[in-house]
């Protein structure tokens, strides 16, 4: 085997075995590093707020599963939507999420984030507690990501702030939604919100 | 006397509107009336409150409304120690009654926060909560004129804790009643950005605001402890609509 050929060699292992570690991540391992990466792009000088929002939204795509938090969003609701209207929900819901998580990124103001705990929920979810460290005086702000096994990987299905639940306040939100005008008026909703949300640039 | 005969108008105004039709929802049975109050609420926050939240904000540096807001939760002293031990949390009352002499003189009347620094933490308790720890049932939610987000368990409980806050003879009324205006702006200064954002991505701000209150103010009864098995069942685990994927 020529040089060339081991160190190639070497690679592509090296890089198997990354891929393993990262499908056998623990949840922890997972909440750590993406608001470790959140927090680098945040603090990071001389890059765009455009720039900035990209990141934050990949690392958001990477880590969250928008499927399960779109029918855990619904709950009983998901069935009265057709395969084409959970579909766009899904799309729309997430495209939602980026927006709202790229308006906090001009608030910025150098906080930290620090793993606290874990817990083991049962029934393949598990818990990672984080606090948000402000400094100067402020309270800590408590984080929790809910996170779900599926396929060896571990995604997040909800954040919990301060012990309040995003999906139980988007389920709230979405019931009185369907209960009023059902699933066309649910798309039309956030079809306007995103719009709206767009002109965002900065 | 204004704010209250205000707020006798709304309530009337709103009951008179929503007279036949109000059918809500389980756990928001007056969600009609609820919905009006909540409406001249926003009103009063977007064109009063607010605005002289933003003013002050813009006067003055977070150091002072840090100072101005930890005076006020100084004299919350009494109401704070009293339901610690009401709630039969008698190392939280010893710790709050020595938070509240070193913060008073050390802390220079309050202004500045020595105690927690020296790990007297400040808690965060009310009547409200004593209640729901006796096992009060919260009730429906209601939306209070000036107030905002309650339910009958926390408007009980704030009319007592507002017995509870001794405010001595020799001061004038009007005096207690601005202070109690400088408290509520200087508070609102703090989540300009916040409401702003939360009211930019909210899809009904209205059930947004009850949803994140209820939660709260369960967990706070709680203390912050996990939630029961039920609750992460009926929010995680749909097993007639998750089963099976597109």
């Amino acid at each position: 085997m020529s040089r060339r050929h081991r160190t190639l060699a070497a690679v592509a292992l090296a890089s198997c075995l990354a891929g393993v570690a990262r499908a056998g991540e623990s949840p922890r391992a997972i909440v750590e590093k993406m608001t470790q990466a959140a927090i680098d792009v945040l603090g990071q000088k001389g890059l765009s707020s455009e720039e900035k929002r990209h990141r934050i939204e990949d690392l958001a795509y990477a880590n969250i599963d928008f499927d399960i938090m779109s029918r855990l969003v619904l709950a009983r609701n998901w069935g009265r939507l057709s395969a084409a209207q959970q579909a766009e929900f899904v799309r729309l819901f997430k495209e939602h999420l980026a927006l709202t998580y790229g308006r906090s990124i001009e608030s910025y103001n150098n906080e930290k984030v620090e793993v606290v705990g874990e817990r083991d929920e049962g029934r393949g979810d598990w818990t990672v507690k984080t606090k948000i460290l402000r400094g100067g005086g402020n309270a800590d702000v408590l984080v929790e990501y809910r996170l779900r096994q599926e396929n060896d990987a571990w995604r997040i299905i909800d954040v919990v702030i301060e012990r309040v639940s995003l999906v139980a306040n988007f389920r709230s939100q979405f019931q009185e939604i369907m209960g009023s005008g059902g699933p066309a008026k649910l798309l039309d909703v956030l079809r306007e919100k995103n719009a709206k949300g767009e002109p965002l640039k900065s | 006397m204004v704010p209250l005969l205000a707020a006798v108008l709304v309530l009337s105004w709103a009951a008179a509107v929503c007279a036949a039709e109000d059918v809500g929802t389980e756990r928001d049975p007056l969600e009609c009336v609820n919905r009006k109050i909540f409406w001249f609420n926003d009103k009063l926050d977007v064109y009063v409150l607010a605005p002289v939240a933003t003013g002050w904000e813009k006067v003055s540096p977070r150091r002072v409304r840090t100072s101005v807001s930890n005076f006020f939760g100084n004299l919350r002293f009494p109401i704070v120690t009293v339901n610690d031990l009401l709630q039969g949390k008698v190392k939280d009352s010893a710790s709050d009654v020595g938070r509240f002499a070193v913060n008073t003189t050390v802390g220079v009347f309050g202004f500045f926060d020595p105690a927690s620094g020296w790990g007297l933490v400040k808690h965060d308790e009310d009547f409200g909560q004593t209640l729901g720890v006796w096992g009060v049932p919260p009730g429906p939610y209601l939306v209070l004129p000036l107030l905002g987000p309650s339910d009958p368990r926390d408007a009980t409980g704030f009319a007592v804790d507002y017995a509870l806050s001794v405010t001595p003879f020799f001061i004038d009324e009007a005096i207690l009643w601005g202070a109690r205006v400088g408290d509520t702006v200087n508070e609102r200064s703090f989540v300009l950005k916040q409401v702003e954002d939360a009211k930019a991505s909210a899809f009904d701000y209205y059930a947004f605001v009850r949803n994140a209150y209820l939660q709260r103010r369960r967990a706070l009864v709680r203390d912050l402890a996990e939630g029961s098995a039920e609750e992460s069942e009926e929010l995680y685990h749909l097993e007639f609509d998750l089963e099976e994927k597109p």
